[in-house]
């Protein structure tokens, strides 16, 4: 694991912009957030998570795409890097991993 | 301006702006705007408005932060100014002291008068219906006497609220005198007793804690007490139904207690007692005796202004049939010789300030006297900031140096505007806390000056606070501004290599030092003549002896008892004569009654006097000497139908002849019985009132009044023969208690107001005198230093010590001469118009005003000349070798 730890509302935004793909920026990203969670979400705490996961190299990020509603200014668009890939992949292998170490009774309801 | 409906608020965006720093700052607002947008199509504005601003709020985190590199150096910039304004005042504790003391000073006075004005102007402020609230003046014209009084007859208020429908309710006011209460054995005096109307808590606003206010009132034979009287007797306020024994016989049920009536109320009463047990309470005659405070309330949307029209007219309508049964005239007739009964209305907000009439229930204050301590106030603040000024920019000579390297060194002038300013905001605001620490400090003092109760906890409102901190800013800025300009235009080349200051502002200087001066001598001329006008009151011969004269109180209490009180009284060693009778010149305790020369009862032949019945004893126990004619006397039975009257009444008369004349005065309005009198002796004139007015025609009729008895005692001894009155007193009347007064102190107390205005303007003006010579003193520092290369240069020419202390002293002469000639004028204009108040007065003489003017030449001398000595005294070579 050493430092590659990322929370779960951190590994939640890097699944958005991945899911985004070209039009992933803040206001995107809350939105999808909103509809895959169904919680309300704050904006702030996006873009701060956002800047943290840009920090540690998971993110990188280039300016462009204004629109009328924004009142012309451009967008802050975020893009995977590499070890934002590798550490998205190593989280799912985790889970994966440790998945299958729950003995099967647990889930079929067993008398435990 | 108004913004497109579509943007959020513009101060949110600039704040947001200003926040966040430049990597989010775009991104970010564009989503807060594209948000803003989404949520405008389905909400109010003002919603969307508050979200946003909510949204901009969430982002105050370091994360979005800006960390601004350029905000850290004018930080640091700001520490370094405090740091240096730290050690320039270290560095001369002396000058940073008399600074800060001379604004702290000058503030604190600002702020007790501000106070002392805010108090005054506050009265009856707090009533909630205190804005429809009208009080009665009657003003009455019969022959010569001319009468304006605040108080009405007993059926106006009744009569205004049936026949004029703007009237919504009134109620009425009267002294009751003083009750005995009786607490275990004891009988405590409660002083400030009242009959009112039920209606008393419909106009006014006084809480009750406990109690119905509509029915406190209704019954005979209670008593509405307030919260100090309740705690007094029971030591609680929840005393309804309780009952108060009243001179040790009525009893009278507690039927209402009320908060202590606040001390900016015109009344100060504690009790009050039903209006419906007096059987005259509705009883009168129009014409007859006006007795009544009587307060209308008027409707909602009413116009006091049309009101008084009405109220008028049916007075008119009442007085008329009664002034022909009276004295056989119609009213117009009665008009057409120059006689008239008039009312008016004084809105109950302006009782207080602006009424000063015959029959008002308490002392009254006056605007006069606000307006002279605003413009006290006013002249100490303008000195004192002046002085601050001067001050900052006598020892900016020292700063010079300062200055020029900070230049060199790339300082902006900006940013040393920015320093002073900072510096003399510091100072101001260092002076700011010393000043309220000083009035705090100060304010049972001021109390005891004033005599008012104002509290201290009126410094700690929102609005005291807030002004106090603008007015630190405002002064700081003011007073910091000139140096600030004035030391951040120096060249740095020529500071720096030592050249002496340019003088060229020294004009402006001289303005606000003439300024000052003449600020101060007009106080100080002021001052003076209040000073001796109030020394002119104290020692004029007023017609009687109050020294060695002790007023019992109580007698009306004795009952029968109060002859034998005076006759045991006689007999005491160290009491010289003793008289019974409640009316004494320095009472109000008054009553007026009309007199006519003839039996036809003609308003032209008729005399306005005030009747005072006294005994035999009377003229010799106050020392009152007759001019003509004899005193009453026990053993002439026709002495109940004679009158002494005084010179005043004697010239009304005609002044030959008086004492054979006789007066006739009307015993019954409706029979139209007469009762003539002979005068019998003419006393010499007396102040009885103030001496703010004329003495007025008085006549002395022979009979019993228990109001008080008057003793006049031997020189010596005056305590043993006191305790030996009170011993008397004690063998006659046990149940009462023993009060009695000193008549010079007495006195003493109808001025009191004169007395206190003198002490405060005395005390202020000292201050400000003191405030300008710091002043002076500074300015005449810097000057001295400025010119130092120039003395030395002269004594090493063969100058004289005397000749250079002269050469420096001469500029400032003239200016304070200057300030005299300015001055003098206004306080000659200002002092006359305050005499004008007084019947008797002092005349303003020149001598005066130049006695102020040669005290600022004196003050103004002796402070430049110290500095101008120790300048000329000093070794040439000291200020010659300086480069």
């Amino acid at each position: 694991m050493k430092g590659t730890y990322i929370g779960e509302f951190e590994e939640l935004v890097l699944l958005s912009v991945g899911i985004l793909f070209d039009d992933a920026y803040g206001l995107a990203i809350v939105d999808e957030l909103e509809k895959q969670t169904g919680r309300t979400i704050m904006i702030s705490s996006v873009h701060k998570a956002l800047v943290r996961l840009e920090d540690k190299g998971y993110l990188k990020s280039r300016m462009g795409g204004s629109t009328e509603t924004r009142g012309g200014r451009d967008k802050r668009l975020y893009q995977l890097t590499q070890s934002g890939k590798k550490v998205l992949a190593e989280s799912r292998e985790l889970r994966n991993e440790m998945w299958k170490q729950v003995p099967k009774i647990v889930w079929e309801g067993g008398k435990a | 301006m108004k913004r497109k409906s579509t943007t959020p608020p513009g101060w949110a965006i600039r704040f947001f702006k200003w926040l966040c720093n430049d990597h989010l700052v775009e991104a970010v607002l564009g989503d807060m705007i594209e948000l803003y947008q989404r949520r405008r199509t389905y909400m109010q504005r003002w919603r969307a408005d508050i979200l946003f601003i909510l949204n901009v709020v969430q982002f105050i985190q370091p994360f979005a932060v800006r960390k601004k590199s350029a905000s850290l150096n004018s930080i640091s910039m700001y520490k370094n100014y405090i740091t240096i304004a730290w050690r320039t005042f270290r560095k001369s504790t002396g000058y940073s002291f008399i600074n800060i003391a001379g604004l702290a000073v000058g503030l604190s006075a600002c702020l007790l008068i501000g106070l002392y004005v805010q108090h005054e102007l506050s009265f009856d402020n707090f009533h909630e219906k205190g804005a429809r609230v009208f009080r009665v003046n009657m003003e009455l014209k019969f022959g010569d006497n001319h009468l304006d009084l605040a108080v009405a007859n007993p059926l106006f208020g009744e009569t205004a609220k049936t026949e004029i429908q703007e009237v919504e309710t009134f109620t009425r006011l009267q002294w009751y005198g003083s009750l005995l209460v009786k607490k275990g054995n004891e009988n405590i005096k409660e002083e400030n007793v009242a009959w009112a109307d039920s209606t008393l808590f419909d106009v006014f606003t006084l809480p009750m804690i406990s109690g119905n206010p509509k029915t406190a009132l209704t019954e005979p034979h209670s008593i509405v007490v307030t919260e100090s009287v309740a705690r007094k007797y029971f030591d609680n306020t929840d005393v309804v139904g309780e009952t108060l024994t009243i001179n040790n016989t009525e009893s009278r049920k507690i039927t209402g207690v009320i908060k202590d009536l606040p001390s900016n109320m015109h009344i100060r009463f504690t009790s009050f007692v039903p209006i419906v047990e007096r059987n005259d309470a509705l009883d009168g005659t129009w014409a007859g005796s006006q007795n009544w405070n009587t307060y209308l309330l008027l409707k909602q949307n009413a116009n006091a202004n049309e009101v008084v029209p009405l109220l008028n007219k049916m007075l008119d309508r009442h007085l008329g049939p009664q002034l022909q049964q009276v004295i056989g005239k119609s009213l117009d007739e009665f008009n057409s010789e120059g006689n008239f009964f008039k009312t008016s209305l004084t809105p109950l907000h302006d009782i207080y300030l602006y009424s000063n009439r015959i029959g008002e229930l308490y002392g009254v204050g006056n605007i006069q006297y606000v307006y002279i301590f605003s413009a006290i106030a006013a002249c100490i603040l303008i000195i004192a900031i002046i002085n601050f000024m001067n001050l900052a920019t006598a020892r900016s000579a020292n700063r010079a140096r300062e200055v020029g390297m900070r230049k060199v060194m790339g300082s902006m002038k900006g940013a040393l505007i920015a320093q002073f300013i900072t510096e003399s905001v510091l100072t101001c605001t260092a002076a700011m806390v010393i000043a309220v620490a000083i009035t705090v400090g100060v304010f049972p003092v001021f109390n005891e000056l004033t005599g008012k109760a104002l509290d201290v906890s009126l410094l700690m409102t929102p609005t005291v606070i807030t002004g106090l901190i603008v007015l630190a800013l405002l002064v700081g800025i003011i007073s910091g501004s000139y140096p600030a300009f004035y030391l951040s235009a120096f060249q740095p080349v020529s500071v720096l290599k030592g050249a002496g200051l340019s003088g060229k502002r020294s004009s402006f200087r001289n303005v606000l030092v003439v300024f000052q001066f003449a600020a101060s001598i007009l106080l100080i001329a002021s001052t003076l003549i209040v000073f001796r006008q109030l020394q002119y009151i104290q020692h004029k011969d007023i017609g009687y002896e109050r020294n060695q004269v002790v007023t019992i109180y109580n007698i009306d209490k004795l009952g029968n008892r109060a002859e034998a009180l005076k006759t045991s009284l006689r007999q005491v060693p160290g009491i010289e004569n003793a008289t019974v009778t409640g009316y004494l010149p320095v009472n109000y305790y008054r009553s007026t009654d009309s007199f006519f020369t003839s039996p036809l009862l003609d308003t032209k032949d008729m005399i306005s006097m005030q009747e005072w019945k006294v005994d035999e004893d009377y003229l010799a126990t106050m020392g009152m000497q007759l001019v003509e004619g004899r005193n009453f006397s026990k053993d002439i039975a026709t002495d109940s139908s004679s009158l002494i009257i005084n010179e005043a009444a004697a010239k009304f008369l005609g002044g030959e002849n008086v004492l054979e004349k006789k007066l006739y005065n009307i015993i019954n309005e409706e029979t139209r019985e007469l009762k003539e009198f002979r005068i019998i002796g003419i006393v010499k004139d007396f102040n009885f009132s103030s001496l703010r007015e004329t003495v007025k025609p008085l006549a002395f009729v022979y009979g019993l009044n228990d109001g008080g008895l008057s003793v006049r005692l031997a020189p010596n001894e005056i305590t043993k023969t006191l305790s030996t009155i009170e011993n008397t007193w004690k063998t006659i009347a046990t149940d009462i208690p023993f009060e009695y007064s000193f008549m010079d102190a007495d006195f003493d107390r109808l001025y009191r107001g004169e007395r206190q205005t003198g002490k405060l303007i005395t005390y202020f003006a000292t201050l400000s005198i003191l405030i300008s010579c710091l002043g002076l003193f500074g300015l005449a520092t810097f000057m001295t230093e400025q010119r130092n290369k120039e003395i030395g240069i002269r004594k090493v020419m063969g100058a004289t010590v005397p000749g250079i202390t002269a050469l420096l002293s001469k500029d400032f002469l003239k200016l304070v001469l200057f300030a005299i000639v300015i001055a003098i004028p206004i306080a000659w204009y200002f002092t006359g118009l305050w005499l004008q108040d007084f019947a008797y007065h002092i005349e303003l003489e020149w001598w005066l005003f130049a006695l102020a003017g040669v005290v600022a030449l004196l003050i103004a001398l002796l402070t430049v000349s110290v500095q101008a000595i120790k300048a000329a005294v000093q070794n040439p070579v000291t200020s010659l070798r300086q480069e």
